[in-house]
């Protein structure tokens, strides 16, 4: 396997999407839950960037890229409104807190 | 006008704003009020009626646009329309969503104006109803995958803000934050097989993917994509093990957007599903697999899991990941088949669920309002709270009964029509495996008996139970949508074939896009 | 054409009638209700009534619904008319009696409504000729008979015999639900003609899940062995919906299914055998629970079960004739001793029999009435159920094994024997009961229920001298006569036949055998659950099968429950859902690869 400029983006995808979801999947404060979402989006849109390379469209994937940024930022602004609201009601950032609706 | 359907997608998105703004403006000198909240004198959104009446008018001009698509697309079949590098194609699918979610879209916005008129945010909440019924239309149009996953993106949005719309309750909020965080993981998932796509394939487009993906039989990225697909929208379409965001988002939003929710939403995400995975479909046989055994997994589940509950609206939530299991059920026996029958069925259930678990929904809701919401509590809606409601609530009283024996698959009522025609499919087969299947979906509508009959009999007692006895009467016009579709699921159940041209042309349109036939 | 019109009139008009009630009158008038109940019930059974005379083998309305619904269809062939007539009669009668006995009931809109649908759908499931709308009113049935039966639904045991019901009857409809999926599957239609002419041409594995899904829900639905338990427990249900549903109509349509399909069906190898062992079974052993049971109801209940099964047992004998002829029989007497229950239970407001006794000094019109319902149960001469019965049983030994014919003959004495015990312990003997409360403010039927009585009881008398029409009619519903296919029978035909068969003089003998032993120990009748020990012990639980149910019932809902743990609302969890399904999928894809 020969280190290409490629295969390094790919393994930074591979990388960035471990991340984020053991912070999904660890994580019990509500930011860093939201971070670990947004960790997510941004291996998604390197992997875009990364594919419009592979096909030669640089140009589209950069394109579309920059679309998941807007997207990725609204459901982030809304996340941390939603959070906002949870300190507010719940005084805390504990997701614990956030598991009575069950069974 | 050609391409009416732009101005169906068109006119909800301009609109919304308005419903928003127009809401905002205080028309009236009594809407300066300001009240005291957390020690703190704020002064108090303006109550209007404006957002309501606004809504409604929108919705009604979008049956004007609907009748002249519909007209359209059954004299000159599917129209596209391309703007740059965005293209848009209304096929028999894209219809059928549209009007399933213009249908209860109209009538959701009838019954919110009594249900919210004492909430704050009433302008919120019309604007972002106005906004999701849009982009689910226009979710049904996309026509290349990353489009698709743009108003998908949208319609996910616009339902996290419903969905937690009572804010200050902290069982509205918890819902909805696992709905965003799991609807979010969901989407970078599918974000992930478009990349994946577009790094083989080089296109975008459903019917280019579709035919570089016949050419490459068991890529493997390809078929990771359609994994990824399979998974990420499988969460907003309600599979199961994804579904557990389900349950607390539907039993905690209003409940004009819990009917929303069950009858639509989940059913958009599973139509983006179709659309994006049919484009993979040539490059395994086993996306059928995959559809049976997560129909099979959600008819048990969801009816397991309903047949335990208390509440009466966190019941009918689990209720929807059994229907769903039908409509897989369905559409894996098109794709396993080759033949619409199967899709033609699970689409007929479609419009049904829609119908029925929307009714549902409403009833309860109109209930809820009249036991808890009118006296000021926020209480959850307990199947004993039900006991006696008959006698002074007999319309929401049959209406829920019409709704649930009808999602019980009881004929003569609309349920059992698509049930019946998703079944006939499975034994067009002539396959062992798949009879089997549809055997096992008709025990499963036997064993969901098992609690909506208590329900519909709960009812029906002739004790009322002290909420019923302290109730508030149901405002007129709430009844009107319980009317309505308490009508149209007894006519489809009697006369199954009514709305076979909206089911028929999706179910066409399914097995011709996706050359699920080869 | 005026046959289309009479058969619409039939089903439409019970259906309109519950339109009317529900919605139109409401509980504002209970004068009105009980008057609108009554005038469609009885003018939708002139309606059957009338078609009777042109009745054919012949699709006489298509209604083409398109798509994969097929076309509707309305066939009212002799068979046919025959159980509309006895279903929209018998239901006629049982509104009648309803007046007196339901008077003042609460929800009586409600009630009616639901008995009128009954009535409209059970003559729909008698008269059509599609095999999808022959389930649609299977359902129905089942769906207005759970509501009945939950009637009073803040009692709890109303509740779960409903449920209970609901389910077993659901459970054995998927049986029937296969096989109309099957016969349009295979053969591309719907129409019983269709499958009757064709079923010769379906692969033979095809044909026997179709012929023993088609025993399975005929089991269900007239509670045979192993479906037994439900019927019992319905016996919460309004006495008049006991002796319209759960005694006349509803319970006969597993019979009529089997009849109906009897042709296609009766080559397929077991299948006969079959047929005759659950009638044989469930003959049997509903017999001995009779025997011991002490709720008057229950009693009428487990001998309905025990005379479908003579029912079930002449069908798999060959002989449609004798059993419909019994089934034409067993829905006049037993409707006439359900309703004369009910008038006993009306008057002492209770259904144990062990609080009765002496009844019959207050009561004689229900006491004579009661009593011709028994001796036509008990099958003496000349009542119907003798005639009937006799048949049955001759046709069980040419067409069936001797052993089973034995056993028939066994639950014929043991009908005679719990027979007897109930007229003693109802309307005989001393007063029982602790205080008597009831007895002594007893009093006879009013004028409703005498009529509804009455009429029964001259029926009870005199119906085994329509044989000769009736035959025809059962004849003309199965084209050609093949061989142990019905055939007509003038009366004196049927008279000489009864009188020189073998089968009759055992029959008769053994039944005063049983009746002699019970006069003999009359006074020990009461304690017979006692006497019997482990018998009875087993007997009240079904012979293991209610404890069967219990086990699945409990299992389901201890399943239901753990499930409930995987709901953990804890969000790392869900997440895991979502990581955890993307990792199962791939696997299963690389699967295929693989492959």
């Amino acid at each position: 396997m020969t280190w290409t400029p490629l295969t390094l983006v790919l393994i930074g995808v591979i990388c960035l999407l471990g991340v984020g979801f053991y912070g999904l999947l660890i994580s019990r404060n509500l930011i860093k839950i939201i971070v670990a979402l947004q960790i997510l989006g941004k291996a998604a849109l390197i992997a875009f960037v990364m594919a419009g390379n592979v096909n030669g469209q640089t140009g589209q994937g950069q394109a579309l890229a920059m679309t998941i940024i807007v997207a990725d930022t609204i459901v982030a602004v809304v996340g941390l409104a939603l959070a906002v609201q949870v300190r507010r009601r719940f005084g805390t950032m504990d997701i614990k807190a956030l598991s009575n609706l069950k069974g | 006008m050609n391409n009416a359907f732009l101005w169906l997608i068109a006119l909800p998105l301009l609109a919304s704003p308005f419903v928003y703004i127009l809401g905002r403006i205080p028309f009236s000198r009594a809407a300066f009020r300001t009240v005291r909240l957390d020690g703190h004198l704020v002064l108090e959104n303006p109550r209007s009626r404006i957002p309501a009446f606004l809504a409604l008018a929108v919705m009604l001009i979008m049956w004007v646009f609907f009748a002249m698509t519909a007209s359209q697309f059954l004299a000159n079949g599917a129209q596209s329309w391309t703007f740059g590098s965005v293209s848009l194609r209304l096929d028999g699918l894209s219809l059928l969503l549209a009007a399933v979610a213009l249908g209860l879209g109209t009538l959701v916005v009838i019954f919110s104006g009594p249900y919210m008129a004492d909430d704050a945010g009433e302008e919120k909440y019309y604007a972002l109803l106005v906004l999701m019924v849009g982009v689910m239309i226009g979710l049904g149009c996309a026509y290349d995958l990353f489009n698709l996953w743009v108003w998908f993106e949208a319609m996910a949005v616009s339902s996290y803000l419903l969905v937690a719309f009572y804010h200050e309750q902290p069982a509205a909020l918890e819902s909805g934050v696992k709905y965003l965080v799991q609807s979010a993981a969901g989407s970078v998932l599918v974000l992930l097989g478009i990349a994946l796509v577009f790094a083989q394939t080089g296109t975008l487009a459903l019917d280019q993917i579709q035919s570089a993906a016949r050419a490459t039989v068991n890529a493997p990225a390809l078929l990771a994509a359609g994994a990824l697909f399979l998974i990420g929208y499988g969460v907003k379409a309600a599979l199961v093990p994804l579904h557990t965001w389900l349950p607390d988002a539907h039993s905690q939003a209003p409940s004009g957007i819990s009917a929303m929710l069950s009858g639509v939403v989940i059913e958009a995400g599973l139509v983006a599903l179709l659309r994006s995975l049919g484009s993979l479909s040539a490059v395994t046989p086993s996306w059928s697999t995959l559809l049976f055994i997560f129909g099979a997994l959600n008819m048990l589940l969801g009816n397991l899991l309903a047949l335990r509950q208390t509440q009466v609206k966190r019941m009918l939530a689990f209720s929807s990941l059994s229907h769903i299991g039908y409509m897989l059920l369905g559409l894996g026996i098109a794709v396993y088949s080759g033949q619409p029958g199967g899709a033609e069925g699970s689409f007929f259930h479609l419009i049904n669920h829609a119908l029925m678990k929307g009714l549902a929904f409403l009833a309860a809701g109109a209930l809820l309002y009249c036991l808890f919401i009118a006296t000021g509590s926020h209480n959850a809606l307990l199947i004993s709270d039900l006991a006696g409601a008959a006698r002074r609530y007999p319309l929401p009283a049959l209406a829920l009964s019409i709704a649930v024996l009808g999602l019980g698959g009881l004929p003569p009522l609309a349920g059992f029509m698509s049930k019946w025609q998703i079944f006939v499919a499975g034994f067009q087969t002539h396959d062992l495996v798949v009879m089997g299947l549809v055997i096992f979906a008709a025990l499963n509508s036997v064993l969901s008996l098992g609690y909506y009959a208590p329900l519909v009999n709960m009812m029906y007692r002739q004790k009322p139970s002290t909420a019923v006895q302290s109730g508030k009467p149901l405002p007129w016009i709430m009844g009107i949508p319980l009317v309505l579709l308490s009508l149209a699921i007894v006519a489809i159940g009697i006369w199954p074939t009514l709305v076979q041209w909206l089911s028929a042309p999706a179910g066409a349109a399914l097995v011709s896009m996706t050359a699920f036939g080869r | 054409m005026t046959s289309s019109v009479l058969v619409a009139l039939t089903i439409g008009l019970p259906w309109l009638g519950a339109l009317c009630i529900s919605f139109g009158v409401r509980d504002r008038s209970e004068r009105a209700q009980h008057a609108l109940a009554i005038l469609f019930a009885v003018t939708s059974g002139l309606a059957a009534l009338a078609l009777l005379p042109t009745a054919a083998n012949a699709t006489i309305l298509r209604i083409p619904v398109g798509g994969v619904f097929g076309d509707f269809t309305f066939n009212p062939d002799g068979l046919g008319v025959f159980l509309a007539s006895v279903a929209t009669v018998v239901g006629s009668l049982a509104v009648i009696f309803s007046v007196d006995y339901m008077r003042g009931e609460k929800q009586l809109g409600r009630y009616y409504a639901l008995v009128l649908l009954f009535i409209g759908a059970m003559a729909g499931l008698a008269l059509t000729g599609s095999i999808l709308l022959l389930f649609i009113f299977w359902e129905i049935t089942a769906l207005c008979s759970y509501a009945l039966i939950s009637f009073y639904n803040d009692d709890p045991k109303a509740v779960a015999g409903g449920i209970k019901a609901l389910i077993m009857t659901q459970i054995g409809g998927v049986g029937l639900l296969v096989g109309a999926l099957i016969v349009y599957a295979y053969l591309g239609g719907y129409d019983i003609s269709l499958l009757i002419e064709k079923a010769n041409t379906l692969p033979p594995g095809v044909l026997n899940v179709l012929a023993f899904g088609f025993l399975i829900a005929a089991a269900a639905k007239s509670a045979q062995f192993p479906f037994q338990t439900w019927l019992p427990d319905a016996m919460e249900a309004p006495t008049p919906v006991s002796a319209l549903i759960h005694a006349a109509t509803m319970v006969n349509a597993g019979v009529y299914l089997l009849a109906r399909f009897y042709p296609a069906f009766a080559p397929v190898p077991g299948w006969t055998m079959a047929v005759m062992i659950v009638g044989m079974l469930s003959a049997l052993l509903t017999a001995i629970m009779a025997l011991v049971a002490t709720d008057l109801k229950r009693v009428l209940a487990y001998s309905t079960v025990s005379q479908l099964g003579y029912m079930v047992y002449a069908v798999g004998a060959g002989s449609i004739l004798a059993s419909q002829f019994h089934l034409l029989s067993h829905a006049v007497f037993k409707a006439l001793l359900f309703l004369g229950a009910g008038a006993v239970i009306h008057a002492i407001g209770t259904r144990d029999l062990r609080k009765m006794g002496g009844l019959g000094r207050q009561m004689p019109l229900i006491r004579t009435t009661f009593i011709i319902g028994a001796l036509a149960l008990v099958g003496i001469p000349i009542l119907n159920g003798f005639w009937s019965k006799e048949m049955v049983l001759e046709a069980g030994l040419s067409g069936g094994p001797a052993w089973i014919w034995i056993v028939m003959l066994i639950g014929a004495g043991l009908t005679a024997l719990y027979t007897f015990r109930v007229v003693w312990m109802v309307f005989f003997g001393a007063p029982r009961g602790d205080d008597n409360h009831g007895a002594t403010h007893a009093h006879d039927a009013t004028h409703a229920m005498r009529f509804a009585l009455v009429v029964l009881a001259v029926g009870a008398l005199t119906t085994w001298l329509l044989i000769g029409p009736f035959s025809g009619l059962i004849a003309s519903s199965f084209g050609a006569v093949a061989a142990g296919q019905p055939h007509e029978l003038s009366l004196t035909e049927m008279i000489a036949e009864v009188v020189t068969a073998p089968a009759t003089g055992i029959a008769l003998i053994v039944i005063a055998l049983a009746i002699g032993a019970a006069w003999w120990r009359r006074d020990k009748l009461t304690a017979l659950g006692n006497r019997l020990g482990w018998l009875s012990r087993m007997a009240t639980d079904s012979f293991g099968f209610e404890w069967i149910n219990r086990t699945i019932v409990r299992g389901t809902q201890a399943i239901a429950g753990g499930l409930r743990v995987t709901q953990t609302g804890a969000l790392n969890w869900n997440i895991l859902g979502i990581v955890g399904g993307l990792i199962v999928v791939l696997a299963i894809l690389a699967m295929g690869v693989a492959r």
